[in-house]
């Protein structure tokens, strides 16, 4: 908890400094359990000190980017991980919000631990103490105490992280002591696994698993890159995209709204998944997306904010792509 | 005379539906021409005609397949001839984005083509429906299991 607390005073004490020039912070502070931390917006001064960070910062704050772009006057600091300042690039590069408008403070990042997977060991139980520490999680319950491997609860994202360290774009970086180390695992293995099943096998998954979506909406709220919430043509009564159903087939097509116009722009910050109140792996679909778009034109969102999105432009010869003849 | 055959083998078999996008310029008159000239068709194929092959939003394809398509075809004019200079460039690049990522949803590859067919090419938007709705018909109905 040591590593901690320095790494909370560096951030407080960087965030005072370039206070004047910014008129409004975005952070994380303390959450209401041990287990969770809230985002929070600071505008005085004196509230700095609430800004925390630690290893259960798990929200994407760029989320709030393009909204509060649209909302503040003046400039607008940002507490991101490295894997979050992605979004605010690949935003940028799109032209959607201002760089100028953006004060990226970038904290390096020693991984991140995913809430759900602690609650799926322990049950739903009231927490009363969580300790992070490199080795063991330490939770206490009101059943008792337990003692869980660290390793084994990061998120998902963080298996196949290589910048944890190193920030693509940021105005201040606060360095980590602590690193990542992790056992880097396949980004791609759980499409894998999928793609080896018939396509008839494939339909049914996901027949099963979208039949369980509610269609709250959440997965496309928390999108830092979905701007176009209000707008959405799921709404729509004419033309009729989807209607109001929620059966299997149409949570298909909602999905597929969103992996199209994430097509190219997925900074996989995997915070759908991570909102989805039914657990259904949204994920995956995005990821597939990523893949197909990386072989085609070699293009990775969030990485470059000068380069546009592949399906905003093109070549007169495509070197990757093979015209399918039929006569 | 061997095409017509063809044609005739198809009618018997099982009806398959197919909605196919043409682009107003090139594929659209291109299948004008085919029955202005009297090339037999299978009557499988819907035509819906867009203004360019560009117009076409990948979600029209899925759209299409969740509200019952077998197979979905896709023309416009050949790369570089388009109306309105580069629209069918764009559509190129998402349609075959689509076109790998539908197997992972569940829907068969070679239910999707997109092809390049012109104003004069009756004949081959001729064989590029018999051989489009034979491959459609050789996997059968897009039906849930």
């Amino acid at each position: 908890m040591n590593q901690n607390r320095n790494i909370n005073e560096k951030l407080i004490s960087k965030v005072s400094e370039i206070f004047g020039q910014v008129s409004l912070v975005v952070g994380y502070c303390r959450g209401n359990s041990p287990l969770k931390v809230s985002p929070c917006l600071i505008d005085e001064k004196k509230d700095i000190s609430n800004l925390i960070f630690n290893k259960l910062c798990i929200n994407n704050l760029a989320t709030y980017a393009y909204k509060l772009s649209k909302k503040v006057e003046g400039n607008i600091g940002m507490v991101l991980k490295p894997c979050d300042s992605k979004a605010i690039i690949q935003l940028c590069a799109e032209g959607l919000i201002e760089r100028e408008k953006f004060r990226m403070i970038t904290v390096g990042c020693s991984g991140i631990i995913d809430y759900k997977k602690i609650l799926k060991e322990i049950g739903r139980q009231r927490i009363i103490s969580l300790d992070i520490g490199k080795d063991n999680i330490e939770v206490e319950t009101i059943d008792g105490k337990k003692s869980l491997s660290t390793k084994n609860f990061y998120a998902e994202k963080c298996y196949w992280c290589d910048i944890s360290d190193n920030p693509l774009e940021s105005d201040v970086f606060i360095e980590n002591d602590d690193k990542l180390e992790v056992e880097k695992k396949d980004k791609y293995a759980d499409i894998k696994d999928l793609e080896n099943l018939s396509i008839e096998e494939i339909y049914s998954y996901w027949q099963e698993e979208l039949g369980r979506c509610i269609r709250c909406y959440a997965c496309r709220n928390v999108c830092p890159m979905e701007v176009c919430q209000d707008q959405c043509i799921v709404h729509l009564d004419y033309p009729n995209w989807e209607s109001q159903m929620a059966t299997a087939e149409e949570n298909k097509f909602f999905q597929m709204i969103r992996v199209m116009h994430l097509a190219g722009r997925c900074v996989e910050c995997g915070e759908c998944e991570r909102v989805c109140p039914q657990n259904i792996s949204i994920f995956k679909l995005m990821k597939k997306m990523n893949q197909v778009i990386d072989e085609l034109f070699g293009f990775s969102a969030g990485i470059d904010i000068s380069q546009k999105t592949p399906l905003l432009t093109y070549k007169t010869i495509e070197e990757n792509i093979e015209e399918e003849k039929l006569t | 005379m061997e095409k017509e055959n063809k044609v005739k083998e198809m009618e018997k078999e099982e009806d398959v539906k197919i909605i196919a996008f043409l682009c107003n310029w090139c594929s659209y008159a291109g299948a004008d021409a085919a029955g202005t000239a009297r090339l037999r068709q299978p009557e499988n194929i819907r035509i819906i005609r867009v203004p360019c092959s560009g117009r076409i939003n990948p979600l029209f394809i899925l759209k299409a397949f969740s509200s019952g398509a077998d197979g979905v075809l896709v023309s416009g004019c050949h790369p570089n001839d388009c109306h309105y200079t580069d629209g069918n460039f764009y559509a190129r690049r998402r349609l075959e984005a689509l076109k790998e990522y539908l197997p992972f949803i569940g829907i068969d590859k070679r239910r999707f083509s997109y092809q390049w067919v012109s104003a004069s090419e009756g004949q081959k938007w001729q064989s590029v429906v018999v051989n489009f709705v034979k491959r459609i018909k050789s996997i059968g109905k897009n039906e849930p299991k």
